[in-house]
Formats: C-alpha cells, structure tokens, sequence
C-alpha cells in the first residue's frame, strides 16, 4: 500500500510539473558531430553561460533545452574538443546542428573526456561510471588482451570473480543480477573461455556506462547493475582500419562510409589462435589428437541518417567458444560449443525540439551445448535462453528544469534449461522431455531529473512490470526421492503464473556548492529470470531459469547515500558512498543436488530459496585530468546469505564477499608516445568451505564440511604494468606497441585449495595434506595496434 | 560411465601457468558425529561398524584411527517381526568364513583386516538373517545419542547376460558389459561389484558402481563396468593406463545388487564427492545419509553372483 501511494504521489508530481510549463518558453535544440568523422558525440555539454544551467547530448548526440524568452549565451563544451559559443537570442525555438574540431591529437587520449567538469557532483544519480575506451586502452591486460569488463572490476563497489575472471559482482549482487547491454540488446554471457576474456572487442567498442546505484527507471529486469554498452558507428567520412595482433588472439576492424554523411558501416572481427591455450598441454601426449579449443567474436553496425529527424541503426554480435576434447586411449570425445548471438534495431526519431524517441526491436540468444561420447555411449547436455525484445523510450524535455523520460518494453523469453539426451548404442535413454519454458515480461515506466531549485536536484521514477509464466509447460510432481507422483500439463498459452510489481527509483542531490554534494537514493527493482549456479564459478554450464509458480521473482532495495566533493578545480574528484542492500528469493540448488536430477524435471525443483544482503562503504578518489591521473578506490562491504535449508538454516558469507576490496588505477603521461599505465588491486581471500572432519566409508576418506564458506583464502594482491608507445605518426598511418606485465612481483594468489591423502589408513602411512593452487604467475605479453 | 570432467580438463590445461604449493591451513574445532556403516543381505546377518569423526588434521596411526571406534553401543536389527540386538565383535574372534564379507564392508583387503583388527556389530542368530523383499530397521544407542535408520532388501533384477570385449586400441583389455531388462516401475536401484580370481581378495565396487532408473526406466540396455581398485593401491595392476580395464583371461565373479532409492542416493552422492574432490569448479557435494541422528548408511542388498571367464568372442 505504502509503494502505491508513493507511486501516485509521483505521478501526481509529472502532472502538476505539466501544468507550470505552458508559459512563454522557447526551446534550442539539435546535434552535436565530430567534424572529423561526422559521428555524433555522446555526452557533450551544452549549457547556457549566464545561468550555468545545461544538458549534455543524448546517445544519439541530440539535446534540447528549453528557457524562457531572453537573450543567452550558449556554450558547447567536450574535453577534448574546442569550446564553442554561441549568442542566442530567444524568442521562437531554435535549432542548432553543430560540428566541434577535436584540439591536438596527442590530447585526446590521456584527458578524461565527455564529461562536464563537476558532473560528479552536480546531477542526482549515484554510482553511474562512464568508461574512455581510450584510457582502457593504455591499462595493462592479461595476454594484451584489452577487456572493458576487467576495467569495471577497478571501480568501487565492483568485485571480481576471481583470478582472470571477466564475470563481476555489484554491490553484494550475483553475476545474474547485471544486465549487460549491447546496443540495447541482452547479453546473457559476456564471457569467453569459462570466464577469462569478456565476450566486447574494445575495438568495436564506443561507449560503456555502469550502473550501480538507483537504476534509472528506463532499466529493470535486474536487481544488481547495468552495464550499458554502446558499439561504434562507423566513420560517415572516411574509410579506416584498426587492428590488432596479440600473443593468443587476433582483431581487426573496418569502418567507413556507405554514402557519405549519410550511411556508415562497421565490421570488427577477433579470434583467438587455434588451439594455442590447449596445445602445449596436447603435445605431450598425442593420445589428445584433435583436441582444440578457440573463441572467435564478430561485430557489425550500420548507421543510416534518414533525415535530420531520423536515424537508423542495426547492430549485430556473433561470437562462438568452441572446445574439443578426445583421448583416443578410453575412445572419449568431447564438444562443447557456446556463444551468443545479438542482433538489434534501432531507430530514433526527433519529433519536435521537445521530444524525441528511442524505438529498439532486439534479439538475443544464447546456447550451450556438450556433446560427448564414449565408445557405444553418447551423450548431450543443451542449455539456453533466447529473447525477442520490443522497446519504446522517449525524451520529453519540457523545461530546463526537466528532463522526462517514459516509455514502454516487452521481452518475450524462451528458456531451455538443462536438457540431456544419453543413449547406449541404439537405445535412447529416457532423459524425459524437453523442457522449454516460455514467459512474457513487461515493463512501463516515467522519470523525471527535476533541478527543484539550485541546491536541490530530484530523479524520480517509476516502473511498473509484469511477468506472465505461459505454456506449453508441465509441472512434474515428485516425491521426497525424486520419482514423479503426477504431472499437470499447461496448454500452449495458458497462464502458468503471473507476477506483477511496482519498482519505485528516487535519487535526490543537495549541492552545498559548486564543488561537493549530498546524494540519496533509494530503489526497488523486480528480477524475473534466476541463474542458478551448481559450481563455484560461473561456468557456461549454468542455465537461465524462469520465474515459476515455485520460483518467485527477486526483489531488491537499495538504499545509498553518499558526499562527493571535487579538489582543485575539479581536477580532482572524490566520493564517499555507503549503501545497504536487500535480496528476496535467492536461489540456489539444494544441498546434495546433482545437475543430472534436471534431467526429465522441473529445474525448480531442484532449487531452494532465500534471502540475502548486503552494506558497505565506497571510497573513491580521482584525478581526472593532467600528465598524471587515474583513482584510488577502496570498498569495505558484506555480503550475506540464509536459506533455510542450507547451511542449517544458519546465516553465512556469500561465495562473492570481499570485505576489503581496493584498486589503483594510474596513466602516466611520460611523452607525446609514451604511456605507461599501471594497476594495482587487493581483496579479501574467497569464502570457502571446508572440510573439517573426517571419517571412513570402504576404507575411503570421506570429508565432513564445515558450516558453508566459513574459511578464508589468503588476500589476492597484485600488480600490473603496461606501456604502450606510439609508432611514428604519419596522416594515413598510426600504430602502437602494447608492452604488459601482468602480476609483476610474480604473487603467488590462491585460486583454489585442495585437500590430498595418500598412503593406506589401516597400515598408519595415511598422509593428509592441504595444497593450494595459483594460476598466473608474472607474465609478460605484446601486442601491436594499428590504424590507417 | 562418462567422464563429465573433461571441462575440467581445459582448465587444468590452463595451469601450464599455474602451481601449486603445500599449504598449512587451521581448520576450526568440529563437533563429533556417529558414522553407521552397515549391510544386510539375503541369507547373511546385519553388519554393522559405528565409528566416530575426527578433526581432518588429527593424528593418521593406527592407534588413533582405532580410537573412533564406538564401543558398548545397543544396535538393534528389526524386520518387522523380530528384533534382535547385535553383539559387538571384534575381527580377531571371527571365523575366517566371515572375513571376506567384512573386508567388502569395510573396504579393505584381507590383509589389512587381519592386522588392523576391526570392530562391529552382528549376531548369528538367523532369525534376523536377510530375506529378499523385507525392510529392516536399525536403531542405535550410544550415550545419549539415538540413531535409526531403514533400508530394504529389494526384489532381484538379473541381467540378461555379460560379456567381455577388448577396448578398441588395446588387445587383451576390456570392460565387462552386461545386458538388463529394467522392470517397469520407477525406482530400481543396482550395485556391482567385481572380484578377479586370484588377483582380488574381495569384491571391489566397480568404478562408478551405482546406477537407478531414472533415464532407464522399463528399458532393455547395454551397460558397462569399469574395474574398481582397492582404495590408494599400489598393485601394478592398478597403476598406468590399463588400470580400469579387466584383462582377457581374468575369471570374474559379478556381483549385482538391486538395492532401494535411499540406499542408492548414499553412494551416488559418495561417488561424486570423491570424484569431484580437488576440483575447484564443483562446490562440495553433500553426502545424501539415509541415517537419521548421525552419518553413513544402512543398506540392504539382493545380491546375485555369475561368474565370466573374460574371452573377446
């Protein structure tokens, strides 16, 4: 009731905001290009010098403000670029398309750009992180192989999987919990090779945006984060390539103009080398002829300007792992191919100067799939999840006071969760049917970012969804073993369970003045779809569930308050957060589960729920700009968990708790070629279980755990280096060497601890022993870029 | 029968970088909990060994190990219709006729039965001696603590018929293959185990030695047994590559065991902890006890023998 009222008091607010604004107000409107390229630029300021009141562009590059009659000065501002003003004087609407000239080359990549100086303090949202492909570009990376999800995990808040692990973890929050977006469209894994390198080719990559805090409503589906990622366009003027040649992969990539100013193209393609990370191991014995393993990923954009209103762009993604194993000694042979596939359609129209609008058409799937045999006996486990999204967002920007967004999404969701098919011979197992679920979910939503005076700055939003379970679907019954007691069977259609919730967003900023402000907010957000993870890590294996009549939906709040106060002109900003997270309908596989009790069943079934929380405080220091820069950030946090039937019903440490978690990111400018980066990271060692008793069954050792991730890992430390040093320019022709050193002081982290017995109990030469296993030691690698 | 752990296999190729090192690890104080280990099978008495947890880092000798074993404990054996309780007995006072059924219980050789000197629970009064297709309840009683538990002896399934083939690539080893009707109802449940004619001195669980219906149900199969070796055995038989394979001339005496579901999710569930035990990707599996008040298992069997001279026809 209490989220009802709340909802109507906001609605309320956008009605009344409806009726100040039909006074005497003009609007300035329009797109800001590079003039270079010809390709919009997101997040470029534009404000109004006599007030300091402004707007930065949209995705699309459009902006709009809208003031009252008078005369002004208009200022378009991106680091980066040169400045330009522009006297205005206000009594119709206005448009204004302007191209800006990037300043001297050698700027572009070590300045912090498309931002507005002090917008750290000044706009409502909270742990928003926009990314600069080009600083990611001078961090060290393992193999030289640039990775934007690696970067995230630098930031405050953001924790890591584990050692080379691409997988991250927001604010307490599991890796389903993050909604990665690839040009508006879903990317359900974002990982290659079991987590080791993200599925996003830096190259093709123009824009990446974070969200960690209060989601703006335009978001849901997910409790934890969005990372927003947006592909380049394609040089409207120019044709270019880029590329790549690395120790274990490959990338190169070719954009240009169709017509030119008026259609551009993109194509960006990465593979790793055949069979280079299994090979050495596979030399040794060539009884593993055959095996293989690589990963390859291609992107593609096209970008149509229909009009000066309208844009049109279609964005593709295709990316494969493929892994196979033989050993011709025990005739065993193994396949297993994964990947996603993305596409997505997007067209923006400019109604009037006040309004436009975002319509996306997506499609995301993603598969896995072992197929393994041995001698007669075969064997295929296939899981996935595949999408069908239809999304309308629009921008209504009524005042300068307001900026309103509100639109509409529906998702049409096809789960196949763990399905496996056995046969001996000619005799075909009964793994029962295939299970296939279907749901619908949709969402509307409104917000406003409403400056309510100078000092005080309101984002408010609202988000209504709802989620429709439908068939065909059959709900098998089981006894306590396991054995079917009956079946009921859904027709196709047929609603199998209907949720429905209301995700209220509110983010508010007191300024205290131009350089340091108070932020609070507080949102709620409904997840329908769960991951449910039978291992430690997320291996590909895990499967994307529904929500059902059995597993309900997760439901999140977030309440975070924060300071931030910038130093020195804004050179240097710094933030304190401190946010408290809770977590309803968690789930996890049951104690004792085994993937194989899926087959012919209900996942859900399988499945136990609870809760789970999380608080902590962030710590963020920066230097935006200068020779030198980069940030320290340090996150002191808990994670937790209570299921009532795991553990004891006992409450204890998420697998992803880091209580200490610092980085140290830094870019030293040493000459107009020479850039060194460096990074240094810390956190808490993983909680684990363990056994801590022991006792006989046949004369084998069987371990006793402890409660459920009671022990700690040593602290995983390290430190990396990178220097990139740019060839001899000439116009057509540039190129860089990527030099890294990844774990310089050769730290030996634990990545897992095992437990040996050797010798026969019964003749006293029984030998416990504990091990513990490090992945990486110091490993230096090169790469070599290219443009022309 | 397959090997799911291949992904696993990729990783370890990973650890081309990775090492490994012998770490000290303080493990907090455990509390000690009652481990059941007994059987029942047709025509022979209830076995029971009742044993104690230790701290995973206590002391490995003999006296030690022999330390967790439970004296003076009531164990009580019912069918339904009599209720006997087992004497406790130590090895050295058995009939060597008894030996070899012990050593399979335990899971030791001969030899390390006749030296170690093991203790447990039995009776020989034949009134509590197994019968096909009745449940017997166990009840234990040591200090203040109770466990019970219940298992069955289920009706027999026997296979069509076994045979031995030679494993494509090598000449004279091969697995043991047999043929079965599963009956139509769900819910059946088989353990094997294999003995060599004067190479094994007991029946050794075959690799991967449970299997249910689940996926079998009411279907006529081929199915295959890899050999079992005795646990950490240095014999060369067990060691390099023929090491899971039966060799052309071995005499094998299969036993096929139907057991019941709670019987059968003890050993599943103890096969793939021992399985995944050191793999980093698996969280620790839990052990599914059919004891109620302590851990291990209470499990009756319907044993049926046949014996295969191992000749690729």
């Amino acid at each position: 009731m209490k989220r009802f009222w709340l909802s109507i008091s906001i609605l309320t607010a956008f009605v009344l905001n409806i009726d100040f604004v039909v006074a005497q107000n003009y609007t300035i409107s329009g797109t800001i290009r590079d003039a270079a390229t010809n390709e919009t630029t997101v997040g470029t300021t534009v404000y109004v010098k006599e007030t300091l009141q402004g707007t930065s562009t949209n995705e699309k590059g459009f902006f709009s403000i809208t003031l009252p009659k008078g005369t002004y000065t208009l200022v378009i501002s991106y680091i980066g670029y040169k400045e330009i003003e522009i006297p205005i004087e206000l009594n119709k609407n206005i448009k204004i398309n302007e191209k800006i000239e990037s300043t001297a080359i050698t700027k572009e990549a070590f300045e912090v750009v498309g931002e507005k100086e002090n917008i750290n303090t000044t706009k409502a949202e909270m742990g928003t992180v926009e990314l600069e492909m080009e600083k990611v570009k001078t961090l060290p990376a393992i193999f030289g192989e640039i990775d934007i999800l690696k970067t995230i995990q630098l930031l405050p808040g953001v924790q890591t999987a584990g050692e080379g692990n691409s997988g991250f973890y927001v604010r307490g929050g599991g890796p389903d919990q993050n909604l990665v977006l690839l040009d508006g469209a879903t990317v359900y894994n974002a990982s290659h090779l079991f987590g080791f390198f993200s599925v996003f080719n830096a190259d093709a990559i123009n824009d990446v945006k974070l969200y960690k805090g209060a989601m703006p409503a335009e978001f849901g589906g997910r409790l934890s984060s969005v990372l927003d990622i947006s592909m380049n366009d394609g040089d409207m003027k120019n044709y270019k390539v880029d590329g790549g040649i690395g120790v274990i992969s490959s990338r190169l990539t070719i954009q240009g103009p169709i017509k030119k100013d008026k259609a551009s193209f993109l194509m960006s393609a990465r593979r790793t080398y055949a069979g280079d990370i299994a090979q050495p191991f596979i030399s040794d014995s060539s009884k593993f002829k055959g095996s293989n393993y690589y990963f390859y990923d291609f992107n593609a954009k096209i970008n149509y300007i229909i009009s000066s209103k309208d844009k049109l762009s279609l964005s593709g993604y295709y990316g494969r792992d493929v892994f196979v194993f033989n050993n011709s000694d025990d005739g065993f042979g193994l396949e297993t191919p994964w990947g996603n596939a993305i596409a997505s359609l997007r067209w923006n129209h400019i109604y009037n100067d006040k309004l436009f609008a975002d319509f996306t058409a997506a499609f995301t799937n993603y598969n896995f799939e072992v197929k393994a045999t041995q001698d007669q006996f075969g064997f295929r486990l296939y899981s996935g999840i595949t999408d069908w999204n239809l999304k309308a967002d629009f921008n209504y920007l009524p005042s300068i006071l307001h900026q309103v967004k509100f639109g509409a999404a529906y998702t049409f969701h096809k789960f196949t969760p763990n399905n496996a098919e056995v046969n001996s011979g000619d005799v075909d197992f009964n793994t029962g049917d295939v299970i296939i679920n279907y749901a619908n979910e949709g969402a509307v939503y409104v917000s406003d970012d409403w400056d309510l005076s100078e000092k005080i700055k309101i984002q408010a939003g609202l988000r209504y969804t709802i989620y429709q379970h439908i068939g065909p679907f059959k709900r098998f019954n089981n006894d306590a073993l396991g054995n079917p007691i009956d079946t009921v069977v859904y027709k196709k259609g047929e609603t199998v369970k209907y949720y429905q919730g209301l995700e209220p967003r509110l983010a508010a900023r007191y300024q205290f003045n131009s350089s340091s402000s108070l932020k609070a907010s507080f949102s709620q957000n409904y997840q329908y779809i769960h991951l449910a993870t039978i291992s430690t890590v997320s291996l590909p294996t895990d499967a994307w569930l529904p929500s059902t009549e059995v597993t309900k939906p997760q439901f999140a709040t977030q309440y975070v308050l924060g300071y931030f106060k910038n130093f020195a002109q804004n050179k240097w900003e710094s933030s304190v957060e401190v946010y408290y997270k809770d977590m309803k309908n968690q789930v996890e596989y049951k104690e004792g589960a085994l993937p194989k009790d899926d087959g012919g069943n209900n996942v859900d079934n399988n499945l136990t729920f609870g809760k789970g929380w999380s608080y902590g405080a962030e710590f963020f220091i920066k230097k935006r700009a200068g020779k030198f820069n980069g940030w320290i950030g340090y996150t002191l946090a808990w994670t937790k968990r209570q299921f009532d039937e795991i553990n004891e019903g006992k409450v204890f440490f998420a697998r992803y708790d880091r209580i200490h978690d610092a980085s140290l990111v830094l870019n030293y400018d040493i000459s107009k070629r020479l850039v060194l980066g460096a990074t240094w990271v810390y956190a808490t060692g993983n909680a684990l279980t363990l056994p801590i008793s022991r006792y006989f069954i046949e004369g084998q050792i069987v371990n006793e755990y402890g409660e459920r991730n009671s022990f700690r890992m040593d602290a995983f430390h390290r430190m990396d280096f990178a220097l990139t040093l740019k060839g001899k320019e000439t116009k057509r022709f540039k190129s860089s060497w990527n030099f890294s050193i990844y774990n310089v002081y050769n730290r030996k982290n634990p990545y897992f601890i095992y437990f040996t017995n050797e010798g026969n109990a019964f003749d006293g030469t029984l030998d416990l022993q504990a091990k513990q296993v490090s992945l990486f030691g110091i490993i230096p690698s090169i790469s070599w870029n290219f443009k022309f | 029968m397959l090997k799911y752990n291949s992904l696993f296999m990729l990783i370890i190729s990973f650890m081309l970088f990775s090492c490994e090192k012998d770490i000290e690890i303080v493990l907090p104080d455990a509390k000690t909990k009652l481990v059941v280990e007994g059987n029942i099978e047709q025509g022979r008495p209830p076995f029971v060994m009742l044993t104690k947890t230790t701290p995973f880092f206590s002391p490995t000798d003999i006296n030690s190990l022999q330390n967790s074993f439970v004296k003076n404990a009531i164990v009580t054996v019912s069918n339904g219709t009599t209720s006997v309780q087992l004497q406790e007995i130590c090895t050295n006072q058995l009939p060597d006729s008894l030996l070899p059924a012990i050593a399979e219980l335990i899971g030791v050789n001969l030899e390390s039965l006749k030296t170690f000197g093991f203790c447990l629970y039995t009776t020989l009064n034949p009134a509590i001696f197994g019968e096909v297709g009745k449940s017997y309840t166990l009840s234990i009683q040591s200090g203040n603590e109770i466990l019970t538990s219940i298992t069955q002896i289920p009706s027999l399934v026997l296979p069509n018929k076994f045979w031995y083939k030679d494993q494509p690539g090598f000449t004279d080893f091969g697995y043991v293959w047999f043929e079965l009707n599963d009956p139509p109802q769900i819910g059946n449940a088989y353990r094997a185990f294999t003995q060599r004619k004067g190479k094994d001195s007991r029946f050794i669980p075959v690799l991967g030695s449970v299997f249910d219906d689940q996926f079998i149900n009411g279907l006529t199969f081929d199915g295959v047994f890899l050999r079992g070796k005795e646990i950490n055995s240095t014999n060369p038989d067990d060691l390099g590559e023929t090491a899971d394979y039966f060799q052309q001339g071995d005499t094998i005496i299969i036993k096929f065991c139907t057991i019941d579901q709670r019987h059968y999710k003890f050993w599943d569930t103890f096969e793939i902890a021992a399985f995944n035990s050191g793999n980093p990707f698996s969280s620790p599996v839990t052990i599914q006890t059919n004891i109620n008040g302590g851990l291990g298992v209470w499990g009756g069997y319907g044993v049926s023998y046949d014996t295969l001279i191992a000749v690729d026809l």
